[in-house]
């Protein structure tokens, strides 16, 4: 009888293991999370290689906290090169042979738009981390979220920064061709001609070198402010190619591409770069949270950079709220991740995370349109200027909007 | 565009009478028993700027075709489409902004002669090896790149025609000896199809070569300082300057042409290389031997030129070639692995354009792709797509040349083609 009982006990006990233990096992460890970044050109590579830095210390944290359903999580960098026809297939790569659960990251919006179909249709979770334009989350796949702002919002930050500048008549916007650029130009000269300013898109390859020929027509058309809406080298290139003819940041009011966030690329791309404003993400760093700041100093001892980039933050939130949905899912199955996503409340480097619109309320029901489906809302748009040669961007000042406003703008002419 | 009718109905014109020029005055030519060569693009050159007028006239007399006579018909040609354009759309840059004008010009002939120049090297690679080397935009971003190095990396404030020579050095060797290593199978028989294997090798040497670059350097984009400040130049004086205007990065001409200063001491670098390299081909020893080897290579050999050393010296000069061009860009563009895929890809349609085989061709050819991508640029409607074409350009009219000359502008019409093999 005993030696039954001893039996009937032993039998729980190991019932008891196998099944808390199936629950990780169901999670094969250590668990694998995409990350997509442009390393290689024509991609914007110095972004590449910041969220790629990002996402990995995010892996690190993640890890020293404990992992994932008991395991621990690998995070698999992909290169994108920034071309769509790439990232499709190193989603699939991802997916069908280095087994991930989840994606985070994504740099370029033509990468985000190609993406999103493979990962939808094989039930991918996907965060994408700075991929602007509003189709991403616009034709609300179940498996896409958002985390950057959207193209039209930030493209409002642009055109609305443009209608401080004095006197301002006339806009030349010079745009790459791409699923990023067409449409935040389009955006941008809308609302410029709200404001009743006359704007030029000029469009552009995005891996173009010698701009000699559209910044003699840039010139021709005598602008007041040019906005560049270019990705990679060919921002740096547009921007001192510009300062050579005499149409640069020093000679009339300029708003340099996203890549001017890279200061030290910036300065040794464009020396002439100073006076030029750019779009940032994110909230001013004197605001940033300790995870934030913890952040920054560990980036800043590996990269020997001067300060971590608002891209580089949206990366590292990508991956670690996928891994608090895994957590919060219980499992790594993408359909529980979803329903984790959509409830999830994730304090990460960019202030709280969540996404108010999806299966249990569609954006409609607040009057929004269908880019707010998986979209987090408060992404903080401003813009800054340097205002000294060599300045970090984190140090330059915040010119727009009003609430996080740290200087006044330098219009020169 | 204003009247777009216009536009189109003189294309759609000059089209039809180009082809028709083109078939009809070969078939003429051919029953008169005549050389046949070159009539096809006069006929159709002639049809699209003069219509029948010219063409019945040329029927009738059908004289022997010479360089004059297919130049001044593609002149009038298009001189004619220009008019068309002109009239169809009188308000464009193009045709109201003469200052404009001028400076896209110069900024095609500039860009032009070093597109060119790049090309030299893939022509004279070819001439003597028959081989297209897939490699040509990897020794140009190499070239970049060690100049980079050593005149602000290394060397700050060195003299950077010290960085230009040490690139120029270091791709010579790497040229050579790749082609020591690698293309010499070609020459011996042992490869079975050689021009398959010239290019898949030279795929290889450029992919271990980029990414060989992207694991020492990383792929973020650089870019050397400037090489030289321009002096401070006022003319005819200094109160209107209306003639010459310089300040340290940019020259201005006749106050309305503006040249930056990499630019300008690239193109002028590259003229004197090229004045250069053809005397060397032309009044040295070494020189003729590898114009010998590019005719003839038995001749060439029975005359004691070995032609194994010309393929080597060929592939290093040719490669650094590339490379010089690279170095005198490396401070005007910003340079990163990746940045010799489109020179690379342009130079193989210049050199094609141009004539494969032929070093004036290719200086030519970069020159008109040069011209007609910023005439491309500057005068096309619609600026959103303008600059979005540029590309084409170049391969429009390389479609257009091959159409109606397919030896290329100046190419031979025999090529030894043997692949190094003697």
């Amino acid at each position: 009888m005993k030696k039954t009982l001893f039996s009937v006990a032993g039998f729980a006990a190991v019932l008891a293991v196998s099944v808390s233990a199936t629950a990780v096992l169901a999670a094969e460890c250590p668990i694998k999370i995409g990350g997509l970044a442009p390393l290689s050109a024509p991609g914007a590579v110095g972004g590449g290689e910041a969220m790629r830095d990002a996402m990995l210390f995010a892996e690190r944290d993640i890890n020293a906290a404990g992992g994932v359903l008991g395991c621990d999580v690998k995070v698999v960098i992909a290169d994108t090169e920034g071309l769509p026809e790439k990232a499709s297939a190193v989603m699939e790569k991802l997916i069908t042979q280095d087994g991930v659960v989840a994606v985070g990251g994504g740099y370029h919006s033509s990468v985000g738009v190609a993406a999103k179909d493979v990962s939808n249709a094989r039930k991918i979770p996907t965060v994408f981390a700075e991929t602007w334009n509003d189709t991403i989350t616009g034709d609300k796949q179940k498996f896409i979220f958002r985390i950057a702002p959207l193209s039209s919002w930030a493209s409002a930050t642009l055109w609305k920064a443009a209608l401080r500048v004095p006197g301002i008549k006339k806009v030349a916007i010079v745009t790459e061709n791409t699923d990023y650029g067409i449409p935040a130009a389009a955006e941008t000269k809308k609302g410029l001609a709200s404001g009743g300013v006359e704007a030029e898109i000029f469009g552009v390859d995005i891996g173009m070198q010698d701009f000699s020929g559209i910044v003699e027509r840039v010139k021709a058309g005598k602008p007041d402010y040019i906005i560049v809406l270019n990705t990679g080298e060919a921002g740096y290139n547009f921007a001192q190619q510009a300062a050579d003819a005499g149409i640069g940041p020093q000679d009339i009011p300029f708003q340099a591409g996203q890549v001017a966030l890279e200061s030290k690329a910036w300065w040794e791309n464009v020396p002439d770069g100073n006076m030029a404003f750019v779009q940032r993400i994110g909230t001013p760093v004197a605001t940033w949270n300790a995870k934030a700041k913890k952040l920054n100093e560990d980036y800043k001892a590996k990269t020997g950079k001067d300060a971590i980039e608002s891209y580089a933050l949206e990366a590292y939130d990508s991956i670690s709220i996928l891994a608090q949905a895994i957590n919060e899912a219980k499992s790594t199955d993408g359909e529980k991740i979803v329903t984790a996503l959509e409830n999830i409340s994730h304090d990460g480097t960019l202030g709280r995370i969540y996404f108010p619109y999806g299966s249990k309320k569609d954006p409609s029901v607040d009057g929004k349109g269908d880019e707010w489906w998986h979209q987090w809302p408060d992404p903080a748009m401003t813009m800054i200027q340097y205002q000294k040669e060599n300045q970090n961007s984190t140090d330059a000042p915040i010119i727009w909007p009003d609430a996080y406003k740290s200087g006044d703008a330098i219009y020169v002419k | 565009m204003e009247f777009p009718v216009i536009f189109w109905g003189v294309f759609a014109w000059m089209i039809s009478w180009g082809v028709v020029g083109s078939v009809v005055t070969r078939r003429v030519y051919l029953n008169k028993d005549l050389d046949t060569s070159n009539a096809g693009m006069v006929g159709s050159m002639l049809g699209a700027s003069t219509g029948p007028v010219g063409l019945i006239l040329l029927w009738i007399k059908t004289p022997p075709i010479t360089s004059r006579m297919m130049l001044f018909p593609s002149l009038a040609a298009v001189g004619v489409f220009m008019v068309a354009f002109a009239i169809a759309d009188p308000n464009n840059l193009c045709v109201v902004n003469g200052s404009f004008v001028a400076s896209q010009i110069s900024n095609g002939l500039i860009i032009g002669i070093i597109y060119g120049f790049m090309a030299l090297g893939l022509t004279l690679i070819f001439s003597i090896l028959g081989v297209v080397s897939f490699a040509h935009g990897e020794f140009y971003m190499i070239g970049g790149m060690i100049t980079y190095f050593v005149t602000t990396v290394w060397f700050p404030g060195i003299n950077p025609m010290i960085g230009i020579g040490i690139a120029c050095i270091a791709t010579f060797a790497i040229g050579a000896t790749f082609e020591r290593l690698f293309l010499t199978p070609m020459y011996s028989g042992k490869i079975g199809r050689p021009v398959e294997y010239g290019i898949l090798i030279t795929f290889g040497l450029a992919f271990t070569l980029q990414y060989f670059v992207q694991a020492l350097v990383g792929a973020n984009p650089v870019k050397a300082k400037r090489f030289f400040d321009f002096p401070r130049i006022r003319l005819p004086d200094a109160a209107d300057p209306w003639l010459i205007k310089t300040s340290r990065g940019n020259l201005e001409l006749f106050d309305t042409i503006s040249i930056s200063n990499p630019r300008f001491t690239a193109a002028i670098m590259c003229i004197l290389v090229f004045i250069a390299l053809m005397y060397f081909l032309r009044r040295t020893w070494t020189g003729k031997a590898l114009r010998a080897v590019s005719q003839d290579r038995e001749a060439a050999a029975i005359a004691g030129i070995n032609p194994d050393r010309m393929n080597m010296l060929a592939f290093a000069l040719g490669s650094m070639i590339a490379a010089l061009a690279g170095a005198m860009l490396v401070q005007a563009f910003s340079w990163l692995p990746q940045v010799g895929a489109i020179p690379a890809m342009r130079s193989f349609v210049i050199v094609v354009l141009g004539g494969l085989g032929s070093i004036p061709g290719a200086f030519l050819g970069g020159v008109i792709v040069g011209l007609v991508e910023a005439a491309g640029t500057g005068c096309i409607p619609d600026a959103q797509q303008a600059a979005s074409y540029i590309p084409a350009y170049g391969m429009f009219v390389l479609i257009l040349t091959l159409l109606l000359r397919p030896t290329g502008l100046l190419g031979r019409r025999f090529s030894s083609a043997t692949h190094g093999k003697f």
